[in-house]
């Protein structure tokens, strides 16, 4: 390392701006790739004289209406999705103090897998004008259900990290089972739940985006704001009281922070697994372990894999279109066996 | 500088601390001796406020722990991990930066003097060449300099040190004496205390030691007073030969068990 002589905050800094600089650029590139990529292609000079149409006389033409109303949405839904599941691993990550955990890991997406297919049953007849809002209300429901039963269950096992992590895989089981009886009672909705627990950016629309886009912005800045702390508990709960921090309070709150986090993000668009394994992981590699580098990375790292991970869903098999869970989770599967195989080795 | 008295200390019926009662000077450097689950950790935690004392006081620096807040201990009190954070990319400066949390003044980063201290920290225990390094990297020496380090930047009054040798080779245990020693001379306002059942190499070191056993203090002195062959008999269980070397220091031999050979 070349640095040693340099400041390592001014470096630290130095970074950063890098990094902000660069992952922009890259997210300004892929934001108009996935404009122009889709069961109808468009090239760059068309979506540039699309959007300047768009911005000054609204959506107008036939392309204009697609770039607008269904991939400008959809775009800015994958951004937020892949921030707020990378934010979310990151935190779960440092409170279980474990770089293999996942945002999933306190039962939050059975929980939503349960509740969204519930909203499913129950969209029929005089309600199934309200199936767009009641499916997403019904999984947001049922992940915090679901948080909520862990909670209690590790709290009065303990409250440690460990006791989480086991009451989150019996509520998870729980929930998964009762989400399968419920698929194979009700044929007719196999389908829909089926394409809900592998995820799908294609229900976002601008009647629903800013619903993810307001929280997952509140809760991310909230995170930031704790980067330091993140910092310390990763030396272990005692030593970060003896630092000072109020461990137990610090770690609840954070959990329910990131629980609520990956709520939002699993209710419109379903569950998409690994990508806040994953990420948290590639950010790690690139700026360290240092949560003021990592965040940032992670946002933008989670935000370009995300997209990009709709984009091969949109084109590998198009006009038909994959889940973009299965996607991430190929992606996923041997990014983690990797990960494994080099721990072992160490 | 550092007291102690009357802690007693239960958890839940079982009564762990026994009347605790001591007090160490400045610059002193104090060992905890005595057998395993004697209650020297729990003393550590009893003193820099993690475990609730049911009764009696303990002042650093003329402050009661007990009352203090956490943030306002951490600038006071620091202490040395036993345990090491698992692989998550951390670099040895990014550790010792730690310690200045307590100290923190911006929302972000560090400002200037903390990067100071944390660089005279990293040339004071020769990890200076390491800055960079993934401490996942380190060999079990460095990683003990690290966390000692980050103790260090935390500049505190007392710093607590609890088994930093247990699983060190012969050369690392050494060494890491050796900085602490070369420590507590530079730094005539600070005190140490450490746990340890390495009977020898406290005695070696240690200006005073003070002997555990059950939650009880059985012996406080220094090492020729308190390593003799009846405490360590009567602590221990063991029938040990002491001796005393020509530069002063004392030797501790075990022979058998007692229990044993009765």
């Amino acid at each position: 390392m070349s640095y040693t002589s340099n400041s390592i905050v001014a470096t630290g800094k130095r970074r950063l701006l890098m990094l902000v600089l660069v992952g922009i650029v890259a997210l300004i590139i892929l934001f108009l790739i996935s404009l122009a990529f889709g069961p109808v292609s468009m090239s760059l000079g068309v979506i540039w004289q699309s959007i300047v149409n768009i911005v000054s006389t609204g959506p107008t033409s036939g392309n204009e209406r697609i770039i607008f109303n269904l991939r400008l949405p959809r775009v800015l839904g994958a951004f937020t999705v892949g921030i707020g599941l990378s934010v979310a691993g990151v935190v779960f990550q440092a409170i279980i103090r474990n770089p293999l955990v996942d945002p999933y890991m306190t039962g939050v997406s059975s929980g939503s897998g349960f509740g969204a297919s519930m909203g499913m049953i129950m969209a029929v007849g005089a309600l199934s004008t309200y199936s767009l809002f009641i499916v997403p209300v019904g999984a947001f429901i049922g992940g915090l259900l679901a948080f909520s039963l862990t909670f209690i269950v590790a709290k009065g096992a303990g409250g440690r990290a460990i006791h989480f992590v086991l009451a989150g895989v019996i509520t998870g089981m729980a929930f998964g089972s009762i989400t399968t009886m419920i698929m194979m009672v009700d044929d007719e909705k196999t389908h829909s739940i089926l394409s809900f627990l592998f995820g799908s950016f294609t229900s976002v629309g601008w009647n629903n985006l800013w619903l993810m886009v307001v929280p997952v912005t509140a809760l991310t800045i909230l995170i930031f704001f704790k980067a330091r702390e993140f910092n310390v508990i990763l030396l272990g709960e005692e030593q970060a009281k003896q630092l000072g921090l109020d461990v137990t309070n610090f770690n609840l709150s954070m959990l329910v922070v990131a629980s609520l986090l990956t709520a939002v993000c699993v209710a419109f668009v379903g569950i998409i697994a690994f990508i806040g394994l994953v990420v948290p992981h590639l950010a790690r590699m690139i700026v360290g372990g240092d949560h003021r580098l990592l965040l940032p990375a992670s946002v933008m790292i989670g935000a370009l894999t995300m997209a990009a991970a709709d984009l091969v869903a949109k084109l590998a098999f198009a006009p038909v279109e994959l889940p973009v869970g299965a996607i991430m989770t190929l992606i996923g599967v041997p990014f983690f066996a990797y990960l494994l195989l080099k721990r072992g080795k160490e | 500088m550092v007291c102690s008295d009357d802690v007693n200390l239960w958890y839940e019926n079982y009564h762990a601390l026994h009347d605790i009662t001591f007090s160490i000077q400045k610059g002193e450097f104090v060992g905890l001796i005595g057998p395993n689950g004697c209650g020297k950790s729990t003393m550590l935690r009893a003193i820099n406020g993690l475990l609730k004392i049911k009764e009696g006081c303990v002042k650093v620096d003329g402050k009661n722990i007990h009352e203090l807040s956490l943030p306002e201990i951490a600038k006071i009190c620091s202490n040395v991990p036993t345990e090491f954070p698992p692989d998550f990319n951390l670099n040895v400066i990014g550790v010792v930066m730690m310690g200045r949390y307590p100290h923190r003044k911006g929302l972000w980063w560090e400002d200037e003097e903390d990067e100071q201290i944390a660089r005279e920290a990293l040339r004071k225990f020769e990890i200076d060449h390491l800055d960079t390094r993934n401490i996942n990297q380190l060999s079990s020496g460095e990683r003990q300099r690290t966390l000692i380090a980050k103790a260090y930047v935390q500049q505190p009054k007392l710093m607590l040190v609890d088994e930093p040798t247990s699983h060190l080779d012969l050369r690392y245990k050494l060494e890491v004496m050796e900085y602490l020693r070369d420590l507590i001379a530079k730094e005539p306002d600070m005190s140490i205390m450490i746990a340890s059942h390495d009977i020898n190499l406290m005695a070696k070191y240690c200006d005073r030691l003070i002997l555990v056993k059950k939650g009880k203090i059985v012996d406080f002195g220094t090492p020729q007073q308190v390593i003799t062959e009846k405490n360590i008999a009567e602590v221990y269980g063991v029938k040990a030969k002491v001796t005393l070397s020509e530069d002063g220091i004392v030797n501790t031999v075990p022979q058998y068990s007692l229990r044993l050979r009765d």
